[in-house]
């Protein structure tokens, strides 16, 4: 995904800070425990559509 | 007391919470046809609607811009060639059809480089605050559930002295226009929904969700509330049309 979307884009939610997993196509909000998809390189920023990641994965993804 | 949120689905009272999913077919239906629908339910008008538009948000070279509910990229095109290489274009809508097919139609046109696609919606936005100088939403806003929270969404993105431009079907100012917008909009649309589309349910609604949507006084006065300043309109088509816009303090 380009470097300058992803600089620009936070949490619709929390407006905090992503992460960017690379390999699994998803923008990370570990806060509010939210996985964003990347689709076709179209990031699909809509609570309905995020994957919502589990009590440790938060906290492995916060700490990493 | 705990009474359910409602909303308008063009005549219809919905649950606010299903509005969304119900919005979302209707441009799901459409969009292969959206742009040729336009061009035939306004004469071709649109275009100069759109240009306007271009015209009174002040764009300048290296400016951020987002075209919100920008669907198959009409505004995007004309901004990506102002802003030029050093500006960038964000074309957000909440529709992934609608996105996917202006994605198309501009990559296929050569329109590349300063052009970033994002799915969001327009109530909370996903992204820093104070980072664009233009924001315009052409016939969006009547579709957003939350309009309030769309516009005060829009001001937090907005860097200060930034402009919100907001195009969107409004209140007819002359009587005679009003009474033969009604015939039109009533009969005819549905008709060439149909034709064209085979969905003249949506067009129905198109017809119906006008009506529902706040007038230019009103809607201005959202915009303030909304926290902009100098907010004013200007009427179209003898108010078929508003172009609101309002300015980051």
């Amino acid at each position: 995904m380009d470097k300058q979307l992803l600089s620009m884009l936070v949490c619709p939610l929390c407006q905090g800070k992503l992460k960017y997993d690379q390999e699994q196509q998803e923008l990370l909000c570990t806060f509010d425990g939210l996985a964003f998809p990347i689709r076709d390189g179209v990031p699909v920023m809509l609570e309905g559509e995020a994957r919502r990641m589990s009590e440790e994965e938060k906290l492995d993804k916060a700490q990493a | 007391m705990s009474e359910e949120k409602t909303t308008h689905f063009g005549y219809k009272t919905v649950a606010a919470e299903q509005k969304q999913a119900m919005v979302a077919d209707v441009f799901h239906s459409v969009a292969a046809k959206y742009d040729l629908m336009n061009d035939l339910m306004s004469f071709g008008v649109h275009r100069l609607w759109k240009r306007f538009t271009i015209d009174m948000s002040g764009v300048r070279p290296g400016d951020s811009v987002l075209d919100l509910a920008g669907g198959t990229g009409d505004l995007t095109k004309k901004f990506s060639k102002v802003v030029g290489p050093k500006g960038r274009v964000v074309l957000a809508d909440i529709n992934s059809s609608m996105l996917n097919v202006g994605r198309d139609r501009l990559t296929d046109q050569g329109y590349v480089g300063n052009i970033e696609y994002v799915q969001a919606n327009a109530e909370c936005l996903p992204f820093e605050d104070n980072s664009f100088d233009v924001i315009t939403m052409a016939f969006g806003l009547r579709n957003v559930t939350d309009k309030d929270a769309a516009l005060r969404s829009m001001a937090r993105v907005l860097k200060p002295g930034g402009r919100l431009l907001v195009l969107e079907f409004s209140k007819p100012t002359n009587p005679l226009m009003s009474k033969a917008y009604d015939i039109y909009s009533f009969t005819a649309l549905p008709f060439m929904g149909k034709l064209v589309t085979n969905d003249a349910d949506s067009y129905q609604y198109l017809a119906e969700s006008i009506r529902m949507h706040p007038d230019q006084e009103t809607l201005k006065g959202m915009m303030e509330d909304a926290g902009l300043v100098r907010c004013s309109y200007h009427n179209l088509t003898s108010g078929v049309v508003a172009l609101h816009r309002g300015v980051k303090p």
